[in-house]
């Protein structure tokens, strides 16, 4: 819609000032004429004066002509501003000065009907999980209340994070009620009960990453991904971001890995570059 | 310190010999070319539209009431409320007001030239809102730096609008295009100061912009103005940047103010994203520089730690809210 009133926007500008250009070239080229034309109707009208209506006429025509371009002028002049307020107002919004990447990302992803990988897992996570692993993994593990930690690092493995419909089969198959669960899984840190992105950044947050600006630097992947507030995975599925205490290797701080690569001395500018490497080109 | 009272006294004494015979004299502006009622016989009265009367003059001392209330504004909304949202409506009623209603004129920037004329010639003489018009921003810029340039100024407040995807000019060259504001500036007083048969007010007769504000002028001034908006969209200001000879008079009085634009200080991060929102190249090492800034207010926009700032006052005034 914006888009399409920029162009709008553009081509009446143009439209107009194209008028304009015409109006005063068209201008240029008459006005000599006519003040010739006059001029020698007056030198006539003095030895003739049968002649005096037809430089009355003459003038007449003369005045209204330029009187009407300059009104007409003026109104093209009025919707040449207004034009410009359109296209200016339209073309500041079209363009985000900063954070060019952010929300383009989000709506590109979903836009695109061909599926790529990370999109057909999104959509296949929420509702049709193969449960079978539950049972399976039940049957080898135990049905204990002691076995509720390897049950789950065994499910969080396997689907990369705690899908609600494997607790609720979980629950149903073994001693372990729905409130151990929830106790267990938001006590310890391994376990996740949202969906992961492809990739998982581990942003460092400990002492000399943070004193060298870790903050600023998850701010800005977070804004760069378009993740939205109080989530840690971008909309399209492709990167989560994580903040985690210490890498171990303080001297290349402020550092983040992206799965198993390190990436190191990062600014707020560099740390996006980090990511594109791993970047999945929509089709 | 001593230095900035020191040009604020000088300016002031600059003022008085400008104003000194100004008052007096009854401004009237009688047709002479047009054939008087005394020639024309049989008790001819000359129509009164023939004589445009000046606007009154509380209207004039309107206009300079605003352009300091304006000045003011601008000050207040750069220094303290940090809000580039609000500064763009200051620039808006500046351009529809001293651009589109006033149509330009007094503007500080032509009115140098009166100013310099005043100050060589004593039969000359100009109304003390000229004066005020002259040196206000001057006086601010003194103070709090070119608050006038960034909501006050309409040819500025015109370009700020057209500022779409601002190119950084390579330094040298912006210094370098710099100096031609100065020399147009010694052109302008230099032809301002001449005998009165000779004299040339440059600055108001190229004025790229004053054309779009009267919706008339010369064919070549109003393209050479579309010119300027049209490379406005992607090299910040051009005008007010490389040309404004008032401009030259704000940056030598900009360096001494005190205060002025300053990016979070104590707070900075060194991320750089002020830097790449400058348009208008005024930033060196993350520091804006006063005689360079338009206090256009980008800088505090594209802060990550602005943000923070504007979101704790917001959630703050928002607990007030809650609490009453």
């Amino acid at each position: 819609m914006i888009r399409r009133l920029t162009r709008i926007s553009a081509a009446v500008i143009g439209a107009l000032t194209l008028l304009l250009l015409v109006d005063w070239a068209v201008a240029t080229i008459r006005t000599p004429k006519d003040d010739k034309l006059v001029k020698a109707l007056q030198e006539k009208v003095k030895d003739d004066a049968s002649l005096a209506p037809k430089l009355a006429a003459e003038q007449k025509r003369v005045t209204d002509y330029r009187r009407s371009r300059k009104r007409r002028d003026n109104w093209t002049g009025n919707g040449l501003i207004a034009a410009a307020i359109v296209f200016l107002y339209c073309a500041k919004r079209k363009l985000p000065r900063h954070i060019p990447a952010a929300p383009q990302r989000a709506t590109r992803s979903t836009g695109d009907n061909h599926g790529h990988a990370c999109r057909r897992q999104a959509e296949a996570t929420p509702d049709t999980i193969d449960l079978a692993f539950v049972d399976e993994t039940v049957a080898r593990i135990g049905r204990n209340r002691e076995a509720a930690i390897p049950l789950l690092q065994a499910i969080q493995t396997h689907y990369r994070y705690l899908p609600d419909e494997a607790l609720r089969r979980l629950c149903e198959i073994t001693e372990i009620t729905p409130a151990q669960i929830a106790g267990t899984s938001s006590f310890y840190g391994q376990f996740r009960r949202s969906p992961v992105g492809e990739h998982i950044v581990k942003v460092c947050h400990g002492t000399a990453c943070h004193v060298a600006g870790a903050r600023q630097v998850s701010d800005e992947l977070r804004r760069y991904l378009a993740i939205p507030e109080g989530e840690d995975t971008d909309p399209s599925r492709q990167f989560t971001v994580e903040e985690v205490a210490c890498l171990g290797c303080c001297s290349l701080a402020p550092v983040l890995m992206v799965d198993e690569h390190t990436a190191g001395r990062l600014t707020p500018t560099t740390a996006p570059e980090a990511l594109r490497p791993f970047e999945k080109e929509p089709a | 310190m001593g230095s900035r009272l020191q040009l604020a006294v000088l300016l002031l004494l600059l003022w008085l010999p400008c104003g000194a015979f100004a008052q007096a004299i009854q401004y009237t502006r009688p047709v002479e070319t047009a054939p008087q009622e005394k020639t024309i016989a049989g008790g001819y009265k000359t129509p009164s539209v023939q004589k445009p009367l000046p606007r009154d003059y509380w209207f004039q001392v309107m206009d300079v009431v605003l352009l300091a209330a304006a000045m003011g504004v601008s000050v207040w909304l750069v220094l303290k409320r940090r809000s580039r949202r609000w500064l763009i409506g200051l620039a808006i009623f500046s351009l529809a007001y001293f651009g589109f209603y006033r149509e330009g004129c007094v503007c500080p920037i032509g009115s140098l030239q009166n100013v310099a004329v005043a100050l060589t010639d004593p039969k000359y003489s100009i109304p003390m809102v000229v004066i005020a018009t002259f040196f206000l921003p001057l006086f601010v810029a003194l103070f709090f730096g070119r608050a006038f340039c960034g909501g006050v100024c309409a040819l500025g407040a015109m370009q700020e609008m057209v500022v779409l995807k601002p190119l950084q000019v390579p330094r040298k060259l912006d210094r370098a295009l710099g100096l031609l504001k100065y020399a147009y500036l010694l052109l302008a007083i230099v032809l301002a100061i001449k005998p009165a048969i000779a004299r040339d007010f440059v600055i108001c007769r190229f004025d790229p912009f004053v054309g779009f504000f009267r919706h008339t002028g010369a064919p070549h001034m109003l393209m050479i103005g579309g010119a300027f908006l049209a490379g406005g969209m992607f090299i910040g200001r051009p005008y007010c940047r490389w040309l404004c000879p008032y401009g030259a008079l704000l940056n030598w009085c900009s360096r001494l103010s005190k205060r002025g634009v300053s990016i979070t200080p104590h707070r900075e991060l060194d991320c750089g994203l002020c830097n790449e929102a400058c348009p208008y190249g005024a930033i060196e090492q993350m520091r804006a520089v006063r005689k360079d800034c338009l206090y256009c207010a980008r800088c505090y926009s594209s802060c990550p730690n602005e943000g923070e700032r504007a979101r704790a006052k917001d959630s703050l005034v928002a607990i007030g809210g809650g609490a009453k």
